[in-house]
């Protein structure tokens, strides 16, 4: 038995021997994902949370729906559906899929999978859930194509890594992020080799109104009430601009410390792109 | 160095227009020939530089070609400049280094958008393509969202307020209404302004400007032909740019534009004033909060004051010792991004002439500069004109 922790917008009960996790959100008597998850997102968290602990883990099975290359990217654990070198037998680590919106993690020998409920569940309205459910499908298709502003796939893998992980290059005394190319004297900077602590502190934001957003948001905006974004300012020193978890209606302060947590952005083309956003501290 | 005048300038309104792209080109360039005090032919233009966006994807390529066989300019060498909404004002300062240069006498600059004639889904791909997609868009943000985290921030770090920028509003309005060629010609009361629909908060709609048609046209010559043409020519008498980080989180500070500090410097500089000599000045106005900034950045305020400029009315017609925005701005006169620039300098032009409304007339306008920015402040021309040439 374990107790119920809030981890990365998720609740999550660790026996030691596996992870269980979940969706804190529930629509009649069934778990249900939020506005801006999924499974990739969410084993992506329960990877992140075992990690943290010390606990190692190279490699893991991961079921069809998560998306492995971005999971590599934001956590560095590979998988068979990514690596044609890997084999089953290599596998210590699965990842389980529920029927709802659940996950377990665990070694191929585990033998403990009793967990407790997790608690503080929050009911989530039916019209907003079936609402976004609707515009994502609608997003996710391959008909839905850029008329514009294009962030092309080998751009968006280009800096996939930075946006996942907040892995950053080193130059002097200073860390760099989101990566850049070359420096000021010409010179090409090192790859991305130091993370950030992923602790910031909002230095601006703003809330954009539906009809303001860009277009990537423009199904799910007027389901939202808008589209909001803040200016973080991380403990090493670099900034970015993110959107807020689970599209909460959030009223930061500037000063306020923000976490982050790998979410959907937006779909396009039949693409999911996934990358961080802030989580209030 | 050979110095260069404008001897011509012309536009057309701006606003929802009903006429497609080479139309509005032919409009412009007819008002910007006609403007010559003397005989004027288009075929002793030797270049052409013409600033747009391509909005909505029209004529993105060749698109000067296309309207400069509809303007009478056949044949000699043209191309179209993009650097979002300072494209026309990149346009001015490369038909002014053409001539500088001496590999031309007489060149024409101007620009174009057409940004009304959109479904509204394809404008919405449109808005913001000219910020940093791969990290701002992905974040939410266009350019509403862009400058209402600069505006928090200025509340922040200099105790500014929504007030100052609603002051900015008024006042550009009360400008605009006067400008037969604005797009928005209608007056606000402060407390409708303070009380508009939240576009990205703190940003109101009465903090951000229209989308406009509108295309804008000026005439530049050399000064040894310049007599051939009028005897009242308007100077250019410097030209500075620069540019700075396209994304906001990539620059030390996101209060002041580091490219329009540079692009002043130099061009105060060249022209061998400082921002206390100059009498009008047509700033880039996409937001309030933007030419609040920019009275700081181009030297009318001091880093931080710019709140109390707006507050004391500073920048109102007569009233001050610099007139910011007499033509309305960006805000009143519209924002039709490609021809925004060489409009700026359509206006300058006519106020040194005294040729404007006279109800918008700057009184005894010698020196006037244009401050024409690219998307958040990646870019930025700034342009100072004069009765009279550098000495």
């Amino acid at each position: 038995m374990s107790e119920t922790l809030l981890w990365k917008g998720y609740l999550i009960a660790d026996n030691g021997e596996s992870l269980f996790i979940q969706s804190p959100y529930m629509l009649n008597e069934k778990i249900v994902y939020g506005s801006d998850s999924d499974e990739t997102t969410m084993a992506i968290a329960a990877i992140q949370f075992w990690k943290q602990t010390g606990r190692t883990l190279d490699s893991v099975h991961l079921p069809s729906s998560v998306d492995a290359s971005t999971l590599f990217l934001a956590t560095g654990v590979d998988s068979i559906l990514r690596n044609d070198d890997l084999n089953f037998d290599d596998i210590k680590w699965n990842i389980l899929s529920g029927e709802e919106a659940t996950l377990v993690l665990a070694s191929t020998d585990a033998q403990n999978f009793e967990f407790e409920s997790p608690e503080n569940v929050e009911l989530i309205d039916e019209q907003f859930y079936n609402d976004i459910c609707e515009a994502w499908d609608k997003e996710c298709a391959e008909s839905h194509v850029s008329q514009g502003a294009y962030v092309s796939k080998s751009q968006y893998l280009e800096g996939a890594r930075a946006r996942l992980s907040l892995s950053s290059q080193k130059l002097g005394d200073g860390l760099i992020w989101p990566p850049r190319q070359l420096d000021s004297s010409g010179q090409r900077i090192p790859t991305e080799s130091h993370s950030l602590t992923g602790v910031a502190s909002i230095e601006s934001w703003t809330k954009l109104s539906a009809a303001g957003a860009p277009s990537e948001f423009s199904l799910r905006a007027p389901i939202l009430g808008g589209v909001q974004t803040l200016l973080v300012r991380f403990e090493q020193g670099p900034r970015g601009v993110f959107l807020v978890c689970d599209d909460v209606d959030y009223s930061p302060q500037i000063g306020d410390v923000v976490e982050f947590s790998v979410r959907r952005i937006y779909g396009q083309e039949g693409i999911i792109r996934y990358g961080l956003k802030a989580l209030p501290k | 160095m050979v110095d260069v005048a404008v001897i011509g300038a012309g536009q057309t309104k701006y606003g929802n227009h009903h006429l497609g792209l080479k139309g509005m080109w032919a409009e412009a360039a007819e008002n910007a020939f006609s403007s010559v005090d003397k005989d004027f032919d288009p075929r002793q233009v030797d270049e052409a530089f013409i600033g747009s966006v391509a909005f909505g994807g029209a004529q993105l390529g060749n698109t000067a070609a296309l309207l400069t066989e509809h303007s009478g300019l056949d044949g000699i060498p043209v191309r179209r400049v993009e650097n979002a909404c300072a494209s026309s004002g990149f346009a001015l300062r490369d038909a002014w280094m053409a001539i500088k240069s001496g590999q031309a006498d007489i060149v024409v600059a101007g620009g174009i958008e057409k940004m009304n004639d959109l479904s509204a889904e394809r404008k919405r791909f449109w808005l913001g393509v000219s910020g940093d997609t791969e990290w701002e868009r992905l974040a939410g943000l266009t350019f509403p969202g862009t400058y209402a985290l600069m505006a928090r921030r200025h509340f922040h770090e200099h105790q500014s307020s929504h007030d100052d920028l609603v002051h900015i509003s008024v006042k550009n309005h009360m400008h605009g209404f006067e400008n037969q060629h604005a797009h928005i010609r209608k007056q606000v009361s402060f407390e409708k302004a303070a009380s508009g629909f939240m576009v990205a908060d703190p940003l109101t709609l009465y903090d951000c400007c229209p989308t406009s048609d509108g295309a804008s046209c000026v005439i530049l010559a050399a000064d040894h032909v310049v007599q051939r043409y009028t005897d009242d020519p308007v100077w250019i008498r410097a030209s500075g740019a620069a540019s700075d980080r396209l994304a906001l989180h990539d620059r030390p500070s996101i209060t002041q534009l580091v490219a329009t500090q540079k692009a002043s410097q130099i061009a105060y500089s060249a022209a061998g004033i400082t921002s206390d000599d100059v009498d009008l000045a047509e700033v880039h106005d996409c937001f309030t909060v933007a030419e609040l900034m920019a009275t700081e950045d181009l030297g009318f305020a001091q880093q931080g004051k710019g709140g109390i400029f707006s507050r004391e009315g500073r920048g109102i017609l007569n009233q001050g010792s610099v007139c910011i925005n007499p033509s309305g701005g960006l805000k009143s006169k519209g924002h039709p991004l490609g021809a925004t620039g060489t409009g700026q300098a359509v206006e300058v032009f006519k106020q040194l002439r005294g040729t404007v409304e006279q109800s918008r007339q700057v009184r005894d306008a010698e020196i006037g500069l244009t401050h024409n920015v690219g998307g958040s402040g990646a870019t930025c021309a700034v342009h100072i004109f004069g009765r009279d040439k550098n000495e």
